[in-house]
């Protein structure tokens, strides 16, 4: 295989993502994906820069307990005095975390799986195929709160187990599409030139594909937030992490919040940016689907 | 150009040839399994030892078992025997419905999930009914009034509603409608130590409860099912057979609901199906935002002290049961629709489903 095609697909793939018609793209969104994408770049933009957007730290105390917002903490502290905006801030990092590196490991993941049980087939692919199905059925809170239980709730395990329970998704995407790719006719063309399989792969399905599979990340993403802030919420996540979960956790932990005034930012807060980031993500994922599959632009 | 590729022909994402050779009663006979091996494997591949936990909480003075305490115990929970022995029994106890002996609550783990059970059947059940129903209702509405602005709001609303995970509309509800306005308890399935006059007081009394998961629930799950009717019903309206339903001159409401809203409801039942794993985990959630004694709320209380055959109990029950629903609907599925002899619920939920909602 000549070295220059697998440069030029990597062109295609990596050059395309980053320069490519970015302004063509953002022209492709409707408004309410505007308003998601630019939420999410300002949420990872927070994650990124807590360290130099905060004054005070995020784990421990740093003023009287339970004050308000405004002043010298700008949305109040929490029952310990400690900041809230800092928790934000790191809070982010977690999620982002968490939804990134699930989907990188099952998208990948699934999308390999998924590329080789349609390239093999055969046992290989009924097998993998199977273990997806029962993947499928499985409720995966109830596992995960198993899980948790059993081998203690890490970050590293939460995300291994979340990609564990999600590869199937993308792996199912992948097959079908790689099934189609696979009986067209210059895929064939090029298979009886000679092509050799990884030149197939790195060639024709990769490029078809990826686009596919990074679209399905972002719902894997979306997903795995949603479940680690579902179990932090729970009470069994990461007791280290200090995610949104897990300040809503506390919060509610406090005897009669309701009938406080300390709601008003103590649990407004990380629930609000919880429920801005899943749905600009989940909103962001269906516009994206939209602009990425041929067959939805016939409405 | 990442976003804007070349469209493929002939798009088949549902091959028919794999599904030949396996037999839905062995896939599901196999998910069974791997569920009952889960659960067994569990506690053995935990780490550490099981009387390290028996014999204290951490700080503790911790007694150390005798090598020969520890043998006897062994050899009196079945440990010493081969793996392969220990899983045979382990399924032989399954199959006689003993679930084990529950640390904390100091019962059989079956009594006190038979005694959970009903609440959360009671929570799962009606909001899938409710989200059906609304689903179905809003759906339909907006598919008969596509592209007008009835249709686009509810769209919006739906689009946006229907991603937001289920404890955080708990939340919204829980602070506003229950504390702010007082309109719903706080918590709890009934009112503490509370006689009632008549059959029909304790029935209100359970129903006024219920009603914050269950609209928790319903609102989380609805989204989902009203965008699925808007599409296939969408879809069944341009067909054919719609026009020659109106050329025969057949009344509005038969050409709706006889003719177009029956063909259009097929795809729901699997989606039903798919959505039991996901409404479980919502009743898990909502029933610790609002302190509901059902399955979800026993099971953090499980993980919180430590009881691991109580939580193996209701793992198993739960996956049981979303086992269960899926193949109820499986074989209703097959009496419903009769040009397919078998379907793949699996097949049905990858990523163009949820996909395939915006046509």
């Amino acid at each position: 295989m000549p070295m220059y095609n697998k440069l030029t697909a990597f062109k295609v793939l990596v050059g395309g993502a980053i320069t490519g018609n970015i302004r063509n793209f953002w022209r492709q969104l409707s408004a309410f994906g505007k308003v998601s994408h630019l939420i999410l770049v300002s949420l990872v933009f927070l994650a990124v820069f807590s360290p130099y957007l905060t004054l005070y730290p995020h784990n421990v105390s740093s003023g009287p307990p339970l004050a308000p917002p405004g002043g010298k903490h700008l949305l109040g502290t929490d029952e310990l005095g400690v900041d809230l905006w800092s928790m934000i801030c790191y809070g982010a990092r977690v999620s982002l975390m968490v939804g990134l590196f699930t989907s990188l490991l099952a998208g990948l993941g699934g999308g390999m799986a998924g590329v080789i049980a349609a390239y093999r087939g055969g046992w290989l692919d009924r097998t993998l195929m199977r273990i997806a199905d029962i993947m499928i059925i499985l409720p995966d809170l109830p596992v995960m709160i198993v899980l948790a239980a059993f081998f203690g709730p890490s970050l590293r395990n939460i995300i291994i187990v979340l990609a564990l329970f999600s590869w199937s998704i993308p792996a199912r995407l992948i097959r079908s599409q790689a099934l189609a790719l696979k009986e067209q006719p210059y895929i064939k063309m090029a298979a009886h030139f000679g092509g050799s399989t990884a030149y197939l792969l790195f060639k024709h399905f990769l490029p078809e594909l990826f686009p596919l599979l990074l679209v399905s990340m972002i719902r894997l993403a979306g997903m795995a937030i949603v479940t680690e802030a579902s179990l932090s919420f729970l009470g069994l996540g990461d007791p280290t992490s200090r995610s949104w979960g897990l300040v809503i956790n506390h919060a509610m932990n406090f005897r009669g919040i309701y009938f406080t005034p300390f709601w008003k930012w103590w649990l407004l807060y990380p629930w609000l940016f919880l429920t801005l980031l899943v749905s600009s993500l989940a909103l962001l994922g269906r516009e994206l689907e939209k602009i990425a599959d041929p067959r939805m632009m016939k409405s | 150009m990442i976003f804007s590729f070349r469209p493929l022909a002939n798009l088949e994402f549902v091959d028919m040839s794999v599904k030949k050779s396996w037999p839905r009663a062995i896939e599901y006979l196999l998910t069974f399994l791997v569920i009952i091996t889960l659960n067994f494997s569990l506690p053995r591949l935990m780490p550490g030892d099981p009387f390290l936990h028996l014999s204290g909480e951490a700080g503790e003075i911790v007694e150390a078992y005798t090598e020969e305490q520890r043998r006897y115990f062994l050899e009196y929970y079945g440990l010493d025997r081969p793996l392969l022995e220990q899983y045979w029994n382990y399924l032989g106890e399954l199959a006689r419905g003993n679930l084990g002996f529950s640390y904390y609550y100091k019962e059989p783990v079956v009594n006190l999930i038979a005694r959970r059970l009903p609440w959360t059947l009671l929570l799962v059940t009606s909001a899938t009914l409710f989200s059906l129903l609304f689903g179905v209702l809003l759906g339909s509405f907006s598919a008969w009034r596509r592209g007008r602005w009835q249709d686009r709001f509810l769209y919006l609303f739906m689009v946006v509603f229907g991603e937001i995970p289920a404890f955080l509309i708990g939340l919204v509800l829980l602070i506003f409608l229950a504390a702010g306005l007082g309109l719903f308890p706080l918590a709890g399935a009934m009112t503490h130590f509370a006689r009632y006059a008549s059959f029909w007081e304790k029935l209100k009394d359970i129903l006024h409860h219920a009603v914050l998961p269950v609209l928790t629930l319903t609102l989380a799950r609805t989204g989902g099912i009203y965008l699925l009717v808007r599409n296939s019903l969408g879809t069944v309206l341009t067909r054919d057979f719609m026009c020659t339903a109106r050329a025969k001159g057949l009344a509005e409401f038969r050409i709706r609901y006889r003719h177009a809203l029956r063909n259009a409801l097929l795809p729901l039942v699997t989606r039903i199906a798919l959505q039991m794993g996901t409404m479980v985990g919502g009743a898990v959630l909502a029933e610790n935002v609002f302190a509901y004694p059902g399955l979800g709320r026993l099971m953090r209380d499980a993980v919180f002290v430590r009881d691991y055959p109580l939580l193996q109990g209701i793992f198993l029950v739960l996956a049981m049961g979303v086992m269960g629903a899926n193949l109820c609907v499986d074989l209703l599925y097959r009496r419903l629709d009769p040009r397919t002899k078998t379907v793949n619920v699996g097949d049905m939920k990858n990523w163009q489903d949820s996909a395939a909602e915006d046509r």
